[in-house]
């Protein structure tokens, strides 16, 4: 190359078709974000916007308020005598929706990569890390993390696009992606795993 | 219709400015997601993804920089937060299965020239290749780059001195021959 910091003019060239992008799919990309903002009830009336972050202030300060009038009424032995049972209820639901959120965190990481890289010579990854999904799918399906309806169905759909690529064979044919695809859309499977897990948020940071 | 119009309108619950900031920014927004992924089903993603959150923190745009440059500085973050999980993701599964039967992809004997540059830039570090792509492969300049990762546009300049000079040394042989 030439000259001390800038690139000469043939890598220039080259440069410009680094991942070079097609046309934007602007009325597809529209659509799902006008479905997904519908889904989630994230399309609200602006000044809704104004008063929610009012309102969580205002709850906060009433929470505060009540826990100060407490203590100083001296009532807090009480309160606390009474807190173990539902304490305990609360940890183990708050455990399970902890690993249903992870679980349910790489299993979107791992059908997004899936949809980008089978056919690349993956697919025996594919299938192996599909399988173990699988397994933690089904023990979550059977304990009380699927009490939660919406998290049912999410899992009970989430098992039939993860046991087809379980199954698939060492050379992908098109009919087998073909029906794993038509699974996830109809499910709409991968925008509901984006709901729960929302993109750049750690785990802890989600909500179901 | 100018940005701070089309801003006021979207926050006064017009569906149809929504539709027309898309339009007005989306092209820009793809470009940058596309060329930072590489792979059409993740930019569409992170791109709807940077709309979304858009819309929902619109109200939290002080104008401090143009309304394309807010929109890019959310889509880096969403691209940079999605590249590490899928790097994150590989690298967990890589080690769970037998080593030796991943990464067989075979590679030519002989890359060419632009083969070798775009690996070399793929093999960048995060913020390196990240200043690199925005500068001197989209065009922003560094006072945007700035706003868009929080940095000063002198780091910027910094970064992009040195993800050029890691380009040089990659391809060096190329250069001798």
């Amino acid at each position: 190359m030439t000259g001390d910091d800038e690139l000469d003019e043939s890598l220039r060239e080259l440069v410009g078709d680094y991942h070079r992008p097609g046309e934007a799919p602007r009325e597809a990309m529209w659509q799902a974000i006008e479905r997904r903002r519908a889904r989630t009830g994230r399309r609200r009336p602006s000044y809704l916007r104004r008063w929610i972050p009012l309102a969580a202030a205002a709850t906060v300060l009433l929470a505060i308020g009540i826990g100060i009038g407490r203590l100083s009424w001296g009532g807090g032995s009480e309160v606390a005598s009474r807190a173990p049972a539902p304490a305990l209820a609360e940890a183990n639901g708050t455990a399970y929706h902890l690993v249903t959120l992870e679980h349910l965190s790489q299993a979107e990481e791992f059908l997004t990569l899936f949809r980008s890289s089978v056919g690349q010579g993956e697919q025996r990854l594919a299938s192996s890390t599909a399988r173990r999904l699988l397994g933690t799918n089904r023990m979550l399906l059977d304990s009380p993390a699927a009490m939660d309806r919406r998290t049912r169905l999410l899992l009970e759909d989430l098992e039939l696009v993860l046991a087809g690529i379980a199954q698939l064979p060492a050379q992908v044919r098109r009919q087998d992606m073909d029906l794993i695809r038509e699974g996830m859309e109809s499910g709409q499977v991968m925008p509901r795993l984006r709901t729960v897990v929302p993109s750049g948020a750690a785990p802890s940071q989600g909500a179901l | 219709m100018n940005d701070r119009e089309l801003i006021g309108r979207v926050l006064a619950g017009d569906p149809g400015a929504e539709r027309a900031l898309y339009d007005a920014h989306v092209d820009r927004v793809f470009r940058l997601v596309y060329r930072m992924a590489g792979d059409l089903d993740r930019a569409q993603d992170w791109v709807q993804e940077t709309f979304i959150r858009a819309f929902d923190r619109l109200h939290q745009f002080r104008g401090e920089s143009s309304l394309s440059t807010w929109l890019c500085s959310i889509a880096v973050s969403i691209t940079l937060n999605g590249l590490r999980r899928v790097k994150r993701f590989r690298e967990r599964e890589v080690a769970l299965e037998d080593a030796s039967t991943v990464g067989i992809t075979p590679r030519e004997a002989d890359p060419d020239l632009k083969t070798r540059l775009h690996r070399a830039i793929d093999a960048l570090p995060e913020g390196y290749r990240t200043v690199f792509v925005m500068h001197d492969v989209e065009g922003f300049t560094h006072q945007e780059i700035g706003h868009a990762l929080g940095v000063q546009p002198g780091t910027s300049k910094a970064q992009l001195f040195r993800a050029r000079a890691r380009l040089r040394e990659a391809l060096a042989d190329f250069a001798r021959d």
